[in-house]
Order: structure tokens, then C-alpha cells, then sequence
């Protein structure tokens, strides 16, 4: 978009043309209303986005750097980071991390392949979009509650496997079971959302490519791999990092009904660490260095997605 | 799908009992939230022997969900209103005016959707603190719509360059200055998108709980969904009246689902697509 050395919406004329139709051009308070419009009408996101968004952004990095009780507002260097990473509730909830990006080519390959047979119209396809989309926009909080209900030690689900003979399992409760349980809640609770996503991506696929794979008879295997994920490379990515994205901020609501960080600890993520140091612990310093590591890691995945766009650019 | 059969039932099948997994847990709270404590206890999953209502009441009234309501709906209110206003004001002039630095602002508004409110949580809270907004609810109002303007800049301006040039120019000739366009063409011709965007910050506000639970510490201001989660230390032991909170606080997203699905899932697909 080209940036002119001022503003170019004169009086009368259209915005984008440039060319001047023959009109007479307005008295002079008129003319600066109309120059000074844009900046009238962006100017409250402006400030809203600045001052709420950029500007705290810059404040909390500079904060990790000072210290928490006796030494607030002091420079303590990477005190607060060296703390982090000796604490090992916040190493849990790096780890965690690791689990999930090692857990989300599952939580994409799930919608990408009920995608995948609802575009091919398996029987009943009108009808899985509506309902499979649903808990995606329930609140976390309210997905939280209704599995509290059903997960808990003498809850449903056990009586149900206890009904099938299968000893009850304490979903919530043991700590190598607990982030598992809440893992798999938040992608039931979410694999809808991609899925509206790859069934939107779906509609920009060239269907000849389908017909013409249709009389070869290739196998729907083949046709996954040599039409709908070359065709949908855009579409996979922007799932990728987005359900990355989900997983490492749209937690909080279920740690915080479901399990509160526990059982010992085991379920912490860095959100739920940075509002317990923030919030609980009163230790805003450290809940900051917390954040901006959050915030690296967020960058990081960014970045191997814009790495990811490239490269996959430059094989087309 | 004629010729890749592999049995489409075979993927049918396990997809339906899918479907019914995804629906169950909220069909199996308001059976629960229809019953009595006994009755729970006796057997959880039989059918409820019909409507009873106290236990709604109960958590309406005593345990407080309807004030929780009333609070959501105002700051929800308030929230999406200002949203799409300022969103459709700052859209308009990116997409449609030039002036200088309209590049740089556009990626100031990228940047901002990359920051999540978890990043940015400490200093947010001490702003609020320091200018007296935290435990208000202009100050929560003004975190959401900080949170979910970026989003709503970003789809409102890629609709209004979808609009025809033809139309703003027609209503330039009439005269019409740079306000007369956006309230005469970009706001009756936005209606669809204002509506979808409008719905998703609706859905945004409604279901946050992490903002609300640090910029609305006291009880009294409590949002729905704060109040939900207060529901788990209270009534852990009285079932049904934590089934009927729960349903109290998912059925306005229930109704508006059934409603609006088609718009709810065009705003994400697009949100996709124009990224």
C-alpha cells in the first residue's frame, strides 16, 4: 500500500481513484475535516491497541528484569529467569509444553481426516459439521465442570468401565493420568474449530483433481496424500499453529476447574504458572520473566510457521 | 464418494458415535441437573422423571448465578458494542482512505493479535491498578475490547475491500463527505460482517474467565463464568445444583448456537482464510 506524504482524501473526491471529477472543492473547514477523518476514525484502535496491547507488552519484559517483596523495582539481572528454571513446577509446565507439540500432529490429523470424509460426503456429512463444532464454543470453564462431573473417581465414567469389568481409573487425580485427561478434554473440547477451518479450505480444492483421481479409482489413502495435503499445505500449517496456539493459551479455564495445577503439580502449563505467581503467590516479577518466556515460545512457533511457508514456497 | 468406498459405514459409524460423544456430557448435565440429590446418587444415568425446576432455581437465585448473568450480559454488552463501532471505524479507514502511516498502523493491529493476554497479564493488571479501573466494569470492558479489537480490525477491514468501488464513489459525487460513507454505505453494507464478528466477540467475552478473574477480583462483580468456577469448592457434594449452574451458564451459548451456527463457523472459516 503506498504511503503518501499526506493525507489524500481531499473534499469530493473519491478516496482511491485520484482522479479529480469536476467538482468545486469545499470551503476550507470542510476540506480539513475530510483530511483530518482517517486519523480521526483509527485513532481510538490506536491508542486502545498501543497503550493496552504493545506498550504492557514492553513494560513486562523490562519488568522480569527487576525483583519481587524487598527488591521491587530493583534491577536484579536474570534473577527471576534463574529462578524459573530452578522451580520445578514452572520445568513441569515446560515439559508439558514439550508434550503438547509433541501431541499436536494428533490433534490436527483428528479434524483433518473427519474433514477429510465429510467433504467426501460419508453418510450422514450434513449433519457432523453443526454437532462436531459445538463444544467449540463452549467456555473452557463449562467444558471443565461438566467433565469434572463425569471424570471424578466415583463418577459415570468409572461406573461405566466398572459395568464393563475395567478397574475405575483416577482421571483427575493421578498425576501421570491428569494431563493426559485434561489434554484430551481440550482437544475434544477444540478439534471442531479446525475442522471448520479444513472444511474451509476444502472448498478452495480444485475438484476436477478429485473427479479425475475418482476414474482412476486411486485409494482414498493416495488420494489424502497426493491431492487433499498437497492441495491443503496452507490450510494444515494455519491448524498447526493455531491449535499450538489454543493449546498454549486457551487452557487456563480447564486447569483451573479441572485440576488446579495438580496432583502434585503435574498439569501445570506456563499460563496457569504465570497467573499463580501473578495472582496467588504475589510475585508479579517472576510471573513476568514466566510471560515473556511464554511469549518466546509463541514466537518461536510463529516463526517456524513463516520457516514452514517458505520453504514449502519455494517446492511449489 | 462412489468410488472410494473402503465402506463408507465403517467410517460412518465410528463418526456418528462421534457425534454422539460430542453432544452426551451436555445432554447428560441437564438430565442431572433435573434430578434430585437422591435420585443422583441412586443412578446416574437414568432419565429424570421429569422437569423439576428447583434445583435452576436454587442455583439462579441463592447460589447467585443470576446476578453472575446480569453482570456478563452488561460487560458482554458494552464490550461487543464498542468493539464493532471502534473495529468498523478503524476497518473503514484502512481499507478505504489513505493517509499517512495507514501501513504501519495496519501492522500494529497484526502485532497486537499475536500478543495473548497471558503475555501481557502482570503489567495489564498494574495499568489497571495505577488508574483505578481494576474491579470495575468499564476497566474489564476495556480489556476485552484491547483483547479482541486487533481480530476485529483485521476481519472488518478485509470485508469493507470487498465493497464495490463503484458504491463509495457514487456516494462521494452525491456529496457525502469521509462520515457520511462510513455511516450511509460501509455500515448498512458491512451488516453481515458486523453481525458474524459481533457474535464471536459475543462468544469471546461471554466464555473468558482468566481476564475477568484478574481484573474482577470481588465477589460482587463476578461474571458467569467466574461464577462457575466458584460452583466446584461449593456444591461439590450437591450435584445437581452444580449441574443446573453449569446449564444456567451454557444454555445463552446453546440458544445462540442453534440460532447462528451457519454465521459462527462462516467468521472462523474466514478469520482462516484471510490470514
Amino acid at each position: 500500500m503506498p504511503v503518501g506524504s499526506a493525507p489524500s482524501v481531499r473534499p469530493g473526491i473519491p478516496a482511491r481513484t485520484g482522479e479529480s471529477p469536476n467538482r468545486r472543492p469545499r470551503p476550507g473547514r470542510a476540506a480539513r475535516a475530510e483530511r483530518l477523518a482517517p486519523y480521526v476514525l483509527i485513532a481510538p484502535t490506536v491508542v486502545i491497541i498501543v497503550l493496552l496491547r504493545l506498550y504492557p507488552l514492553l513494560l513486562g519484559v523490562n519488568f522480569s528484569f527487576t525483583g519481587d517483596g524487598d527488591r521491587d523495582g530493583a534491577a536484579v539481572g536474570f534473577d527471576n529467569y534463574r529462578e524459573l528454571l530452578g522451580d520445578p513446577l514452572f520445568r513441569t509446565a515446560l515439559g508439558n509444553v514439550g508434550l503438547l507439540v509433541a501431541l499436536l500432529p494428533v490433534a490436527v490429523a483428528i479434524p483433518g481426516l473427519l474433514a477429510t470424509f465429510i467433504y467426501l460426503r460419508v453418510p450422514g456429512h450434513r449433519l457432523y459439521r453443526g454437532v462436531y463444532f459445538f463444544p467449540a464454543v463452549l467456555s473452557p470453564v463449562i467444558v471443565g465442570a461438566i467433565f469434572n462431573l463425569l471424570l471424578a473417581f466415583d463418577g459415570p465414567l468409572n461406573a461405566l468401565l466398572g459395568g464393563l469389568g475395567v478397574g475405575p481409573a483416577d482421571w483427575l487425580g493421578d498425576p501421570d493420568i491428569a494431563i493426559f485427561t485434561v489434554v484430551g478434554v481440550h482437544v475434544w473440547a477444540t478439534f471442531g474449530m479446525a475442522l471448520v477451518v479444513f472444511l474451509a479450505g476444502f472448498a478452495t480444492l480444485d475438484p476436477a483433481l478429485l473427479d479425475a483421481a475418482r476414474v482412476d479409482g486411486a485409494s482414498l489413502p493416495r488420494v489424502i496424500r497426493h491431492i487433499i495435503v498437497p492441495g491443503l499445505t496452507r490450510t494444515i500449517q494455519f491448524v498447526f499453529v493455531t491449535t499450538m496456539i489454543g493449546m498454549l493459551t486457551s487452557m487456563f479455564g480447564l486447569l483451573f476447574v479441572m485440576t488446579s495445577g495438580g496432583p502434585e503439580g503435574s498439569t501445570y502449563l506456563p499460563e496457569y504458572y504465570i497467573w499463580i505467581q501473578q495472582g496467588q503467590m504475589n510475585r508479579p516479577a517472576l510471573a513476568s520473566a514466566a510471560s515473556t518466556v511464554l511469549f518466546v515460545i509463541m514466537l518461536v512457533v510463529g516463526l517456524a510457521q513463516v520457516q514452514l511457508l517458505q520453504r514449502s514456497g519455494r517446492e511449489d | 464418494m462412489s468410488r472410494f468406498r473402503l465402506g463408507p459405514w465403517l467410517i460412518a459409524l465410528p463418526m456418528l458415535l462421534l457425534a454422539l460423544a460430542t453432544i452426551y456430557p451436555l445432554l447428560f448435565t441437564t438430565n442431572v441437573a433435573m434430578k434430585t440429590r437422591r435420585d443422583y446418587v441412586l443412578d446416574r444415568f437414568a432419565l429424570a422423571d421429569g422437569l423439576r425446576w428447583e434445583n435452576l432455581r436454587t442455583a439462579w437465585t441463592s447460589v447467585g448465578m443470576g446476578r453472575y448473568f446480569v453482570n456478563s450480559l452488561l460487560v458482554v454488552t458494552a464490550s461487543v458494542l464498542l468493539l464493532l463501532l471502534l473495529g468498523s471505524m478503524a476497518g473503514f479507514a484502512l481499507s478505504r482512505l489513505r493517509f499517512r502511516g495507514s501501513t504501519a498502523i495496519y501492522l500494529a493491529c497484526l502485532a497486537g493479535l499475536f500478543v495473548p493476554f497471558q503475555v501481557i497479564m502482570v503489567p495489564l493488571a498494574r495499568v489497571m491498578a495505577d488508574t483505578a479501573l481494576v474491579d470495575t466494569y468499564p476497566g474489564l470492558v476495556l480489556v476485552y475490547v484491547a483483547q479482541f479489537l486487533p481480530f476485529t480490525v483485521f476481519l472488518l477491514t478485509s470485508y469493507y475491500r470487498t465493497i464495490p468501488q463503484e458504491v463509495i464513489d457514487a456516494a462521494r459525487i452525491d456529496g457525502n463527505s469521509a462520515y457520511g460513507v462510513y455511516r450511509r454505505i460501509m455500515i448498512p453494507l458491512g451488516t453481515p460482517a458486523l453481525l458474524s464478528v459481533g457474535i464471536l466477540n459475543a462468544l469471546f467475552c461471554w466464555n473468558d474467565v482468566l481476564m475477568a478473574l484478574v481484573m474482577m477480583p470481588s465477589a460482587e462483580h463476578r461474571t458467569l463464568m467466574v461464577g462457575v468456577t466458584s460452583l466446584r469448592g461449593q456444591y461439590s457434594d450437591d450435584i445437581p445444583t452444580f449441574a443446573s449452574g453449569v446449564l444456567i451458564a451454557a444454555l445463552p451459548v446453546l440458544v445462540v448456537y442453534l440460532f447462528l451456527q451457519r454465521q459462527i463457523a462462516d467468521g472462523v472459516a474466514a478469520g482462516s482464510t484471510k490470514g
